[in-house]
């Protein structure tokens, strides 16, 4: 059956077919994600406050308080993935394979290596100090290993990437590298404002 | 063979769904997902009844001993649980939003359709993990609100309240899946030419309700995951000793809580909204005064929690604030009101059951909302705080305001949903028994509540001059049973018995009344053309559909389509290929479930094993792409 050039909306069935206009709905989904998320991420971070305030010594006396210089040099690491990442989005959009596994990989070897170093240097504190110490090392854990599930999870998304592009690329595709993309731009957002407040208990 | 049947076939053949229970298994149609919310919500309707008559039963008189403190404790919070958790937000949102929202703004499914399947099969693992506790003798019994220290591990050891938290997170997962996917549904799967300011009042209080859940849930979450780790792990969120605050535990709840009571009524407005245009003939005045409100009354919702915990001595400016906020909200639910009766004043009102069901809900919602204007004012809160005068308030709101529209909105849309007509004098019966049953119910609590009788207390000695109020509730309660009862009757009798209803029995004014009842697999044949929010009674729009679907233009019949339209100006953005039936949302829910199990069990590992499972599931979910040109 021909496309008939019956309007609705202002625009026509043929129109609408040939050239997508708009967000996708994809992308529409992880804005849905990301708000849900953020707002988690909101409420541990309203609690570590809230608990910051109504004690008198924060850090309580006893435990250590935050290295500073290492994690900002490590999220300024992590950040850096945001490039690659949306250098594969741009790529998959425009149809170009290799480059989109390309930028796909040099983003994953920088998310790994974060990812690596965060879990060494974590089960390195949980010598000094642990969770069960006191609610200030609660907070302070809770946030961190969030993090780091986000990490972990972004981790996962661009290795389910990868594997689902070893047969080329599909507008479906090209269309979750850009979600994937998106996920990454907050997930380093994310660790900015987490590693920012774990910080705070420095100064 | 003309061309309308021809387009009508070839669509019917390409939306064909499996047979059998296979076909409801795998289903990602939006009104079978729809139907399958409104069984399940009905049967934890039912056992969330039965825990209230048992409860009811146990304070009939003084000095009873029917039930032990302990089976009491778990009644009265499970019943809580199961009302609000597993009743009526998946009722309003699953069932009554799942099945009208693409009807009413004229799509052929939700955006994500298997995300909205992967809702339900979570929604129904996470209920019977509730369930399973109460026949385990486990039952969480601290309080729907699980205030901690009463809720924690020294106080109250074992599976209970890990249960509370399990459930609630997994309970919320459905809830977050949902809301997000009517967001996106909303803004981009309108009918093209259905601007932001053509939406029906439905649509923009589901709007209204997903928003609300998918900001407040995450309170929620954060809380009970703080609890579960307080007590299984050994962390001090809540232990003042070391750091921790009790009061934390509190926040949270109600920056949750609160909205949550919004949550709760605003698609019951939405409903509302739809009955009184029907039976009125006539435009809802003030559109879009009422649909401003509909949003701000959830958006103030996130500003007033505070006032659920005037007992706890916060600082006297927290608590200025807090009342302050709380008067707020009076403007936009007064406004809603007004409009609603000013329609019934300058429409032609035929009372038929469910606009009956909605003046007794707008009765019954300025009762509950003048009750809660008096708690803002701080001493008098701090009187009545946990007495029954506060369970005769939320009970008015909740069951007036939300439950009423409910049991309006099942008789209303009934010819829709099966294609047959309810008994209306049985239909009126039941709303009488209702509304005196509910109002025999809940109106004694107030005095009760005034003469000191406290909430949740197990039983009560002879000679405090309770006894008569309390028979008084108690009969109320089996009143109302026996209304429900009257209810689910008529519509069964009906299922069976009833006149064909033809698509448009009462002349409604949204586009589901523009199809044939029950609707056809796709929804809509030709995609319709609508310049206002009562679709249905653009009569030159409807007959050009016909014309259309004629000429077979804009039937969109190259497979399973739907159109997406821009956010706001409803402008046609894009033709969509839509996914088909699949086995991933119930496996994945089937993943979860076993996760929250194992972790209810304190296999931690096992949990890690089956997340790994969920993970593989989705990846197989994912790799089935749907066919672009």
């Amino acid at each position: 059956m021909s496309v008939s050039d019956y309007v609705a909306g202002g625009r026509s069935e043929r129109a609408a077919r040939e050239r997508r206009r708009g967000v996708s709905v994809g992308a529409w989904g992880i804005a849905m994600v990301i708000a849900s998320e953020a707002t988690l991420f909101g409420t541990f971070i309203g609690s570590y406050f809230y608990l910051r305030f109504h004690t008198v010594h924060w850090p309580p006396l006893g435990t250590p308080k935050p290295e500073v210089a290492i994690p900002l040099v490590m999220v300024a690491v992590l950040t850096t993935t945001s490039l690659p990442m949306q250098k594969a989005a741009w790529a998959a959009a425009a149809g170009r394979l290799w480059r989109t596994r390309l930028w796909l990989c040099s983003a994953l070897v920088v998310q790994l290596g974060y990812l690596a170093y965060e879990l060494r240097d974590l089960v390195a504190q949980l010598q000094v100090s642990t969770p069960q110490d006191n609610a200030y090392a609660s907070i302070y854990y809770v946030l961190l290993v969030a993090d780091h599930a986000h990490v972990a999870f972004g981790i996962v998304l661009v290795l389910w990437l990868l594997w689902r592009l070893r047969s080329g690329l599909t507008a479906y595709r090209a269309n979750a590298t850009q979600v994937a993309a998106f996920y990454w731009h907050a997930v380093n957002l994310l660790t900015w404002i987490v590693i920012g407040t774990l910080l705070s208990a420095a100064a | 063979m003309s061309a309308a049947t021809l387009v009508e076939s070839r669509l019917e053949r390409m939306w064909q769904p499996r047979p059998g229970v296979l076909g409801w298994l795998l289903t990602t149609d939006h009104k079978r997902v729809g139907l399958l919310y409104f069984w399940t919500t009905l049967a934890l309707f039912g056992a969330g009844g039965v825990e209230a008559l048992l409860i009811r039963t146990q304070l009939i008189r003084p000095d009873n001993h029917l039930v032990s403190p302990a089976t009491y404790d778990e009644l009265f919070t499970v019943h809580g649980i199961t009302m609000i958790f597993f009743f009526i937000i998946p009722m309003t949102t699953g069932a009554f939003g799942n099945y009208l929202l693409p009807l009413m703004i004229g799509a052929r499914d939700m955006a994500f359709p298997r995300m909205n399947a992967l809702s339900y099969w979570i929604f129904l693992g996470s209920a019977i993990f509730l369930y399973a506790s109460l026949f385990g003798g486990m039952a969480p019994n601290a309080g729907w609100f699980d205030y901690v220290p009463l809720a924690n591990g020294k106080y109250d050891p074992g599976a209970p309240i890990d249960f509370y938290c399990l459930a609630i997170i997994f309970n919320g997962i459905s809830s977050t899946l949902t809301a997000g996917q009517f967001i996106v549904t909303i803004f981009k799967m309108r009918a093209p030419g259905m601007s932001f300011n053509r939406m029906p009042l439905f649509c923009f209080a589901m709007l209204a309700a997903s928003f609300g859940l998918l900001f407040a849930l995450p309170a929620l979450s954060a809380d009970t995951i703080f609890l579960f780790l307080d007590r299984n792990v050994g962390t001090h969120f809540f232990d003042v000793a070391h750091g921790g605050s009790t009061l934390l535990w509190q926040h949270l709840f109600w920056i949750f809580g609160h909205p949550e009571v919004y949550i709760l009524i605003v698609p019951a407005f939405g409903i509302a909204t739809e009955i009184i245009p029907a039976f009125t003939q006539r435009r809802v005045v003030a559109f879009p005064l009422v649909a401003i409100a509909e949003l701000l009354v959830v958006f103030i919702g996130f500003g007033v929690w505070a006032h659920h915990m005037f007992a706890t001595g916060m600082p006297t400016v927290q608590v200025v604030f807090f009342s302050a906020a709380t008067a707020v909200v009076v403007i936009p639910s007064t406004i809603q009101v007004f409009a609603w009766c000013m329609t019934f004043v300058t429409g032609t009102a035929e009372f038929r059951t469910p606009l009956l069901f909605i003046a007794g809900f707008i009765f019954m919602f300025v009762a509950g909302g003048l009750t809660g204007i008096m708690f803002l004012a701080v001493p008098f809160d701090q009187q009545v705080t946990d007495t029954y005068f506060v369970v005769a308030h939320f009970h008015y709101i909740i069951f007036g305001a939300a439950v009423f529209p409910i049991f309006g909105g099942m008789y209303f849309w009934f010819p829709k949903v099966t294609g047959k007509l309810y008994f209306e004098r049985p239909g009126q019966i039941s709303f009488w028994l209702l509304f005196l049953g509910t109002n025999l119910l809940f109106f004694p609590m107030h005095i009760v509540g005034l003469e000191g009788m406290t909430r949740r207390v197990y039983t009560y000695p002879s000679g405090l001059g309770w006894g008569a109020e309390n028979l008084a509730e108690t009969i109320g309660a089996y009143l109302t049973a026996a209304g429900i009862l009257a209810l689910l009757g008529n519509l069964v009798w009906s299922f069976f018995r009833g006149e064909p209803a033809g698509p448009d029995p009462w002349h409604g004014a949204t586009l589901e009344w523009t199809i044939p009842s029950p609707p056809p697999e796709y929804n809509f044949a030709v995609i319709p053309k609508v310049s206002s929010a009562y679709a249905n009674w653009d009569e030159e729009d409807r007959a050009e559909d016909r014309r259309k679907l004629a000429a077979a233009q804009l039937v969109l019949d190259r497979g399973h389509e739907a159109p997406v339209a821009s956010p706001v100006d409803g402008w046609f953005a894009d033709v969509m290929q839509m996914p088909h039936d699949s086995p991933h949302p119930p496996l994945l829910a089937l993943a979860l479930s076993l996760v929250f199990t194992a972790l209810v069990l304190h296999k931690f590992v096992l949990a890690g094993v089956f997340v790994v499972a969920c993970m593989v599931v989705l990846a197989a979910w994912h790799s089935q792409e749907p066919e672009f040109e």
